[in-house]
């Protein structure tokens, strides 16, 4: 892992394991199956649902700045911690909060490489269903970044004046048009297709066959070189719903090293219901 | 003991097949285009105790965890199943005082999940639709695994598509069966794939007695909904199977398998579930490429049709007119 440009952002499940139960590391675990965490969980590792703790309750956002220090401060992670994420499908939703963890702030925020998968692969890893003792914590919310994150003004005019990377993770149907989401997806579009000006690279392109994240050379030849991503350019990902392109944001931010890299989480289920927004099929 | 001459049984357990108790093996005549030398049997699997072929491989690993201790005292069972060998392995395990949980996915016929639960298990239902990802492996194998790893003391997973019990039932009692039922004239095995306990056990037995048995495994088109069994390339999630124990893989237009179950109803009496009509399928193109000389088939037909009546109506719409007044 040491050759991604800030290999500090990963940890292995080998580390996860040795540092179970120490002082100043929160291991929270965060998966698109809401059911998984319940199952069976990392010994001492918190939960958080994508759907209803992430995401604000009434309106289509993630959650709030005030919400979100509830949340940790119900959650007992303190301020200096170091968060550990993990989830199941290679770390899709894990890499959601992993984003929302960095909007509002949080300074040492991790992805345990592989994810729940490789935990559960492993013979000499443990699960629980024993809920984690917590005490409540005085966590702050003191900085933010909104950079991090595209609204839709940022996408219609990065499509229309080319000033920006457009990468669109979702798989190649989804990206042509061929279908709108894929099977069984209750969040939909009205139309099916890409912003104008997108390159379709899939987020699954990015993992190993192990479920960890491909070296930086194999990553560098899929976006720098396979697709022509600009370096010198911003660069905006989208997907369905916003969790798929938080792991590409992921890969483009910390292990590729791209600078300005954002991730807009309104993606496809709100650009593909615009009325009269330009759109690209095939 | 046994006293399989009268069929009086002490429990269920004793009514469990062997080459003594061999389930019946019933010429196929009428649904073959002509009379010929050829001798084309189905092993009736659903005559088992509990319904179908799995009981076979469910006895087999549910006997092997108690011998090893690995059940018992609150200690039960976990397992991914599609239905068969979860309502076998339920059954049997209820009635060894063994609580179990089935993890199902959720395009199992309703019927299938119902029975589970009748048998005494508790259902976890899994959503399998997600996206596919590297190396993500099958979900209902994952919430399995993550059960038996969670709780240790209450669960262990027999894992039916990597026991080795589930493979060695199959060398213990369906290839003994058939060997003395065909009198050693067995010409041509035919069975389908799934956890390929049934095709590698069966295969090692009769090939250790003549290794010019042909043994075909029958499989259906991809994108098939034939419940139990699997396309080659959705083999991934099982360790037993061995392609040196095939001599061929045959594919099937899966629709057919749903023809030919209601054609062996209708000509043969025989009560075959889909399944059973995609293997019957295979050994008629197989007869008609090669001819049909002097030979023995034995054809395992895996359980019967009472499970998949919806399933049925889906693929043959005619079943499902006329049936309001």
């Amino acid at each position: 892992m040491s050759d991604y440009a800030h290999p500090e952002v990963l940890v292995t499940t080998d580390w996860v394991k040795e540092n179970l139960g120490k002082p100043g590391i929160a291991l929270i675990e965060v998966d698109v199956d809401t059911k998984a965490y319940d199952a069976g969980h990392v010994p001492g590792a918190v939960g958080f649902n994508w759907e209803t703790q992430l995401n604000d309750s009434v309106k289509r956002d993630i959650i709030s700045k005030d919400d979100f220090q509830s949340l940790l401060r119900e959650s007992g992670v303190q301020n200096d911690d170091t968060v550990i994420l993990y989830g199941d499908n290679n770390n899709w939703f894990a890499a959601f909060a992993y984003w929302i963890f960095k909007i509002y702030g949080h300074d040492d925020v991790r992805l345990m490489n592989g994810g729940r998968q490789k935990w559960l692969d492993e013979d000499d890893k443990d699960l629980t269903v024993d809920a984690p003792s917590v005490s409540p914590s005085n966590y702050t919310v003191s900085g933010g970044r909104d950079d991090l994150r595209a609204l839709l003004p940022d996408v219609l005019a990065a499509s229309k004046d080319g000033s920006h990377n457009l990468v669109d993770v979702r798989s190649p149907d989804e990206f042509t048009g061929k279908v709108i989401a894929p099977p069984g997806m209750s969040e939909t579009a009205q139309r099916g297709g890409h912003v104008p000006g997108a390159r379709n690279v899939p987020w699954a392109t990015a993992v190993a066959e192990d479920g960890t994240f491909k070296s930086r050379d194999e990553l560098e030849a899929i976006y720098t070189k396979g697709q022509n991503l600009d370096r010198g350019k911003p660069t905006i990902a989208y997907c369905r719903i916003g969790e798929r392109s938080s792991h590409t944001w992921f890969v483009l931010t910390y292990l590729l090293g791209y600078d300005n890299v954002r991730n807009y989480d309104g993606s496809w289920t709100e650009y593909g219901n615009l009325i009269a927004a330009p759109i690209e099929k095939g | 003991m046994p006293r399989h001459d009268v069929r009086v049984y002490d429990d269920i357990f004793e009514m469990m097949p062997s080459e003594e108790n061999p389930t019946p093996l019933v010429r196929v005549r009428n649904s073959l285009p002509d009379e010929s030398e050829y001798r084309l049997y189905a092993k009736l699997e659903w005559l088992n105790p509990l319904g179908s072929v799995k009981d076979r491989a469910a006895w087999q690993m549910v006997q092997d965890l108690e011998a090893r201790g690995e059940i018992g005292n609150g200690r039960g069972i976990v397992e991914p199943t599609s239905g068969n060998t979860g309502f076998s392995m339920a059954a049997l395990a209820s009635a060894r005082g063994h609580h179990m949980k089935a993890v199902v996915p959720n395009k199992v016929p309703a019927e299938k999940k119902i029975l589970l639960k009748m048998a005494g298990a508790e259902l976890d239902v899994v959503n399998d639709e997600l996206c596919p990802a590297p190396g993500l492996g099958d979900g209902s194998i994952n919430l399995a695994k993550t059960h038996a790893k969670a709780q240790r003391d209450r669960y262990v997973m027999p894992n039916q598509y990597e026991n080795v019990q589930n493979m060695e039932a199959h060398v213990r009692t369906t290839g003994p069966e058939i060997w003395r039922q065909t009198e050693g004239k067995i010409t041509h095995f035919f069975t389908s794939l799934g956890t390929c306990g049934t095709v590698s056990g069966t295969s090692k037995y009769l090939k250790s007695k003549n290794p010019d048995i042909r043994v075909i495994a029958v499989q259906p088109s991809e994108g098939h909904d034939v419940p139990g069994v699997r396309n080659v390339s959705q083999l991934e999630v099982t360790k037993l199977f061995d392609p040196d124990l095939i001599d061929e893989i045959l594919e099937i237009d899966f629709e057919l398998a749903y023809v030919r179950a209601v054609e062996l109803l209708q000509k043969d009496g025989l009560r075959a579930g889909p399944s059973s009509g995609l293997i019957f399928e295979g050994a008629r193109q197989i007869l008609q490429r090669e001819g049909q000389g002097a030979g023995v088939g034995v054809m395992i037909f895996c359980d019967d049709v009472f499970k998949y009546t919806s399933n049925l109506v889906k693929h043959l719409p005619e079943l499902g007119q006329g049936l309001e007044p």
